[in-house]
């Protein structure tokens, strides 16, 4: 009955016209950003290798598809989760703004159980999503701009990864991303067990990203020691692995708290919507 | 009076006489080095090229390096490479029109255990891009062991050679060159790095080296035009 409960939900998420806006949202800013790279890449380039230009000279394809792929997850990260709360935030609360929770809690099931299966459609719906972004950032990166050594940007420095070793780094990057897209699903999907409308959820959790990732970058000293603890500052552990050596303890932080996080707010999501009141 | 006079011409003749001589000296010295780079009409070489730079991490990278007379020079790699803008050429080229500089012997040094002299070298013409070249030379097989040229577009560099399969035609085997680096930073909506808490480190200036191990050096046996496409 469960499975039965989850595969509903996603032909629920799959049937929404709301699902495809983050997908063509996606396509679209990668679109632009191939485009704006294919027309005047280099100038980007020589803006970022300009500190060493004085002395040095670089050799070699640095605008490939590795590149591209990591400067449009660098872009997409920060965004994409907006897109994720877009469809997650909706998954209690619009079934309240509906009408049909009453008919949906009728069903032989917990309402843990439609809880779950909700979100593990979420989950998948979060997959889709970012499967597709891997797919554009990657594959069509590639396709246009060649393979190539990876110059990771940082602000304070380059690295340079070589072409043999950026497959499995992007593969690890796309795991803890993909959790902390998890944890977006899980915080809006939370917020949508308070609500009986859709908008309120979705603009909440746009909310606190923008606030906790302002926290997050402000070196404010008073700051200083809730940062780790928030969990905006552990989405961009995906980008630990392209550091080197690999920080795996830095990594090992971010995904405790970022999983610390998912399972605290999935029990709050759980706690309040078997005692919610079903008034609609 | 008269005396006074002669003794003060005598000294300019003996000054202007030990600066000509001294420049004729540097000049011949430059000169032979010149003779025995040239000795390589063309050649390839394998470089493993390691980079030891501060704001710049990466593992060392292999590359085929590829000369021909007079000035083609390419260096060719999968991997990004990076190199000194003062390439392995620099000095060839320099050498290339004595008109251009004057030079002059300034001391002696002790380099790898050889012994060396210090040739300083400077630009006749304002609009030289070298600005001061300094060479400690080994006399004796006229080899430059050591290079530091100051130019206004690439600022200085320092390079070492070393030298053991291939002294006969005065090309080196390693070099390390050693380089100034500004403070890197790149704005954060650029990167999209905006959750580095790390602290920032000091905006002085900074020294970086190079190193690149040359191997299967095939001089003489023709390098196509191609390759220099």
């Amino acid at each position: 009955m469960f499975l039965k409960s989850t595969y509903n939900e996603i032909l629920k998420i799959a049937s929404k016209p709301r699902s495809y806006i983050g997908i063509a949202a996606i396509t679209l800013i990668i679109s632009v950003i191939l485009l704006a790279m294919w027309l005047d890449g280099i100038t980007y380039i020589s803006f970022i290798t300009a500190p060493f230009e004085q002395s040095l000279s670089f050799t070699g394809n640095i605008l490939n598809g590795n590149l591209m792929a990591f400067i449009i997850l660098n872009m997409l990260i920060i965004h994409v989760p907006l897109l994720i709360a877009f469809v997650t935030g909706d998954l209690i609360s619009g079934e309240g703004a509906m009408g049909t929770i009453r008919l949906l809690l009728t069903k032989p099931i917990s309402r843990t159980g439609i809880l779950l299966s909700k979100y593990l459609a979420g989950c998948f719906y979060t997959l889709v999503v970012l499967l597709w972004m891997a797919i554009l950032s990657i594959f069509v990166s590639k396709f246009l701009f060649g393979p190539g050594d990876l110059m990771v940007l940082k602000s304070d420095g380059l690295n340079i990864i070589q072409a043999q070793d950026v497959g499995i780094r992007f593969f690890y990057g796309f795991i803890v991303a993909y959790l902390a897209l998890i944890m977006i699903a899980t915080l809006s999907l939370a917020f949508s067990c308070f609500s009986d409308n859709s908008i309120g959820p979705i603009i909440s959790t746009m909310g606190m990203i923008i606030l906790f990732t302002i926290i997050g970058t402000l070196d404010v000293p008073v700051f200083a020691k809730i940062q780790p603890l928030l969990f905006t500052t552990h989405m961009a552990a995906w980008r630990s692995f392209f550091e080197d050596p690999i920080p795996v303890e830095q990594i090992r932080t971010s995904i405790i708290v970022l999983f610390v996080h998912i399972i605290g707010l999935l029990g709050i999501a759980i706690y309040k919507f078997n005692k919610k009141d079903i008034l609609s | 009076m008269i005396k006074k006079y002669c003794t003060i011409l005598l000294l300019i003749i003996v000054y202007a006489k030990s600066t000509f001589a001294q420049e004729e000296t540097a000049n011949s010295i430059l000169n032979n080095v010149y003779l025995k780079i040239q000795k390589a009409n063309d050649y390839s070489a394998s470089a493993h090229i390691k980079v030891d730079l501060p704001f710049l991490k990466m593992l060392p990278i292999n590359a085929k390096v590829y000369f021909k007379k007079k000035d083609k020079f390419k260096v060719d790699s999968k991997s990004i490479a990076i190199l000194p803008r003062q390439n392995f050429d620099q000095l060839t080229k320099m050498l290339a029109d004595p008109t251009t500089f004057t030079a002059m012997v300034q001391a002696k040094d002790v380099i790898q255990n050889i012994s060396v002299t210090i040739v300083s070298i400077i630009p006749l013409a304002d609009t030289s891009d070298l600005i001061l070249g300094r060479l400690w030379i080994d006399t004796q097989n006229d080899l430059v062991y050591k290079a530091q040229l100051t130019t206004k577009t690439n600022g200085t560099i320092l390079t070492e050679y070393f030298y053991s399969s291939q002294s006969a035609y005065g090309l080196p085997d390693k070099i390390i060159f050693t380089v100034d680096i500004k403070k890197f930073k790149l704005p954060k909506s650029v990167t999209a790095d905006i959750n580095n808490t790390k602290p920032k480190e000091e905006t002085k200036e900074k020294q970086g080296k190079i190193t690149v191990v040359m191997s299967e050096y095939v001089i003489n046996k023709g390098v196509s035009d191609d390759v220099f496409k």
